[in-house]
């Protein structure tokens, strides 16, 4: 069994910093495997070997990607048999009505827009670790799973 | 054997008593007996007894008279005749008698009654004359030849040997001659010119003249001029009436004569045939004008569907002259002016159902409009020419679909721009924010580990680096807020407006839990709008109200309608000077520093926005400290329906 981990496909390195950072700071431990773009992503996710890695406790995946789109990203997720049930939380910049219309309808599990203050912003991320990696029943058999 | 000489007293005496004239002759042709009534009739006195009657009476020699007598005496029958006595002018119906020894001659004046039977006679000829006249009026005659057909006529029937007709000049009062007959050589005056004098008084009065010895006529000097010329009496008729004289008959004879009524009213008959002719002729002549003058070709044909009439220009249209074409069928120039038969089946339907038609037709590029209608003698066509008008409607059906097809681009166009402005809007939600995210972030980061190596100032400096990202980030929101305002379709609703700014009211209330604000919401405020913009402008204005009554000592805000049916937010707050109210409405305008109020100045635009959007109106009043008051229209009822 591999150890659980946490999937950031976020293509700003200092996103993924202050992320990082965030963590860090509400002690959040989990690993975290950071993918650039969203070509990689689904690369990851997609092939049948992930490094010796299952699935991700839950995806956090930032809207604005290189190659492919975050949107598109979730839309193979929700479409490919083993990962059809990963949570999959958008953490973005938008607010736009389309993009949170679309991430909803495209079945994301839930929608955070980054706060441009980092107090707010580490706050945020403090309460989607506590949520999906603690409160949160993950689905029976999901790659992620157990400890 | 009587004695045949004398013939007994009492016999004399029956015979003196009869009103016939009476002779007796004998066998010699010698008068032996004349009556009183005999001489009288024959201007005779009783010493022609035991003349030869041819001595007698020597007028009667080779006439009827002697003629007769002869058979009677050779045949011993008696005879009956009338015949013109040259002896005593006048007519006898003569019976004579024959015996063995001589003959009885009985006889009377007749003339009278022969006179009337020549008048009854002469009369019906005229009648004739008259009748002809006016049918040959009627009968298509040009105007000048009915003119010679009359001079004609009465020379003939009057007898008199000269007639003219002249025309009257109303204007200068003068006379000339349009047609005359039988002046030949005896016109001693100029016979363009002629002596007229006399007939201006029948011109003014309408009386015929009528003159029977222009020598011992007092009325008129220029008579003698006709004496000159040879005539002695005269008769003149007015043509047309004394209102409206349009000339003069008149006719002249070489020895007096006095016209009888009945010659006069032969003459006025004629006079006012030509009168009418001449009318007719006029109307006809101002109707040809009329037709050549209007703008359209015109043509009219009777029943059998051939030309009666065609004007100057649709002559020229069929390359003929306007005389030439009468009488010859239609089909004739619908074949040769090829409009595929549209021409002869619409004469032929306009005829049938005896309604108006319009139809269009294309001849050698050209478009022409035909109207036609029925009248009771045939039908009568218009045509004209409308290519103008038909290239004008054809360039304006172009310009439409141009427009349309421009409208269609320009549409794609502003499609175009609006998906760019959308993603650009997508960009700057993203793009602006990371960054800013990065500067509070790696701020924050900085004084979290390695705050011990700044003093208060740096730190001072790295707050404000932090606010200022804060403040961007704020405007970059309310940027694309108010983007998104400009963008969003209308959806018309009814909108309960005073229960709307009440919800509004009560969050800010529950924001700030601290603040007392005295709010009053007028009742039942209603306009058909846009739900949602509604509570943005509500959001934006009371918000400002609550935000800038912050100082105020006894803060009091106002939501309502004022009498023009303006809706207004009033607050005693800060207020604003009047002097800026043009900066009130327009983006990043602030009145006040963000110190004193925060605020990022697009409030005010995006309310400005929404309400034009309803195509209604905002305005701003306040003074510097004395607080503000926002008035702005909705649509109401009245003016619009909601969409559902």
């Amino acid at each position: 069994m591999s150890k659980p981990y946490i999937l950031l496909v976020e293509d700003n390195p200092d996103d993924v910093e202050l992320t990082q950072r965030a963590f860090a700071k509400n002690h959040i431990a989990n690993d975290v495997v950071v993918l650039n773009d969203g070509a990689q992503a689904c690369e990851f996710l997609f092939q049948s070997d992930r490094g010796g890695r299952g699935y991700p406790q839950v995806i956090l995946l930032d809207l604005k990607l290189p190659k492919v789109s975050g949107l598109e990203v979730l839309e193979r997720i929700r479409a490919f048999d083993h990962t059809k049930l990963v949570p999959v939380v958008i953490l973005t910049s938008s607010k736009q009505e389309e993009d949170l219309l679309e991430g909803y309808r495209l079945g994301v599990n839930s929608y955070v827009r980054k706060p441009v203050d980092f107090n707010e912003f580490v706050e945020a991320v403090r309460q989607v670790g506590l949520y999906w990696l603690v409160l949160n029943e993950p689905p029976p058999g999901s790659g992620g799973g157990g400890m | 054997m009587t004695d045949s000489s004398v013939l007994r007293p009492d016999l004399s005496l029956v015979l003196e008593r009869i009103t016939d004239g009476f002779f007796a002759l004998d066998a010699d042709w010698r008068i032996t007996y004349i009556n009183g009534e005999a001489c009288k009739l024959l201007h005779a006195s009783d010493d022609c007894v035991g003349k030869a009657w041819l001595d007698a009476f020597p007028k009667a020699r080779g006439r009827l008279f002697e003629r007769e007598y002869a058979r009677a005496m050779r045949d011993q029958q008696a005879v009956q005749f009338i015949e013109y006595s040259k002896t005593a002018n006048c007519w006898f119906e003569v019976k004579a008698y024959p015996s063995a020894d001589g003959l009885s001659v009985f006889f009377r004046d007749v003339t009278s009654r022969i006179e009337s039977q020549r008048e009854v006679e002469r009369n019906a000829r005229r009648q004739q004359a008259l009748i002809d006249f006016g049918r040959s009026a009627l009968a298509g005659l040009t105007y000048e030849e009915l003119l010679e057909d009359a001079v004609d006529l009465i020379r003939e029937i009057l007898g008199v040997n000269v007639v003219e007709i002249l025309d009257f000049d109303r204007g200068d009062l003068t006379f000339t001659v349009r047609r005359s007959i039988g002046w030949g050589s005896l016109a001693i005056f100029d016979p363009l010119n002629p002596p007229v004098k006399h007939l201006l008084q029948t011109v003014k009065t309408g009386d015929p003249f009528v003159c029977a010895d222009v020598r011992i006529d007092p009325r008129v000097r220029s008579l003698a001029v006709l004496e000159n010329a040879g005539m002695l009496s005269s008769i003149a008729v007015l043509i047309g009436t004394p209102q409206m004289p349009m000339g003069v008959i008149a006719a002249y004879y070489a020895q007096t004569r006095t016209f009888s009524i009945s010659d006069v009213r032969f003459v006025e008959s004629i006079a006012q045939t030509v009168a009418e002719s001449a009318s007719a002729t006029e109307s006809n002549r101002r109707m040809v004008q009329v037709l050549d003058s209007i703008k359209d070709a015109f043509v009219a044909v009777d029943r059998d569907l051939c030309v009666t009439y065609v004007n100057a220009r649709m002559a020229r249209f069929w390359r003929r002259q306007a005389g030439d074409v009468v009488g010859l069928p239609i089909s004739h120039f619908t074949d040769q002016f090829g409009d595929g038969g549209a021409a002869l089946r619409n004469f032929k339907l306009a005829l049938r159902e005896e309604r108006a038609l319009t139809y269009e037709t294309n001849f050698n590029g050209r478009w022409y409009e035909s109207r036609i209608y029925p009248f009771a003698g045939g039908v009568a066509a218009y045509v004209r020419d409308i290519t103008r008008r038909k290239t004008e409607q054809e360039r304006m059906v172009a310009l439409n679909v141009e427009l349309e097809r421009r409208v269609a681009e320009r549409t794609a166009q502003l499609e175009l721009a609006n998906k760019e402005l959308e993603s650009f809007s997508y960009s700057v939600s993203h793009d602006l924010r990371a960054p800013l995210r990065a500067i509070d972030g790696f701020s924050q980061a900085l004084l979290e580990d390695y705050g011990e190596a700044f003093d208060d100032r740096a730190k001072g400096y790295l707050d404000r680096v932090r606010r200022a990202a804060q403040r961007m980030a704020d405007l970059i929101d309310a940027l694309l807020k108010l983007a998104k305002v400009a963008r969003a379709p209308l959806v018309l609703r009814h909108v309960d407006v005073s229960a709307v700014a009440a919800g509004i009211v009560e969050e800010l209330q529950a924001s700030e839990p601290g603040r007392t604000v005295e709010v009053a919401v007028e009742p039942g405020l209603q306009a058909v709008a846009d739900p949602n913009l509604v509570g943005a402008v509500l959001q934006n204005l009371i918000g400002n109200a609550w935000k800038f009554t912050r100082r105020a000592e006894a803060p009091r805000i106002e939501i309502g309608r004022n009498a023009a049916g303006e809706f207004f937010v009033r607050d005693n707050g800060a207020g604003f000077d009047m002097t800026y109210q043009n900066k009130l409405f327009g983006a990043f305008q602030r009145l006040h520093s963000t110190d004193e109020y925060e605020g990022t100045g697009i409030g005010l635009a995006t309310v400005a926005r929404i309400i034009h959007r309803h195509g209604c109106s905002i305005r701003a009043e306040g003074a510097v400290g004395a607080g503000a008051t926002l008035y702005f229209t909705l649509p109401s009822n009245e003016d619009r329906k909601p969409d559902q």
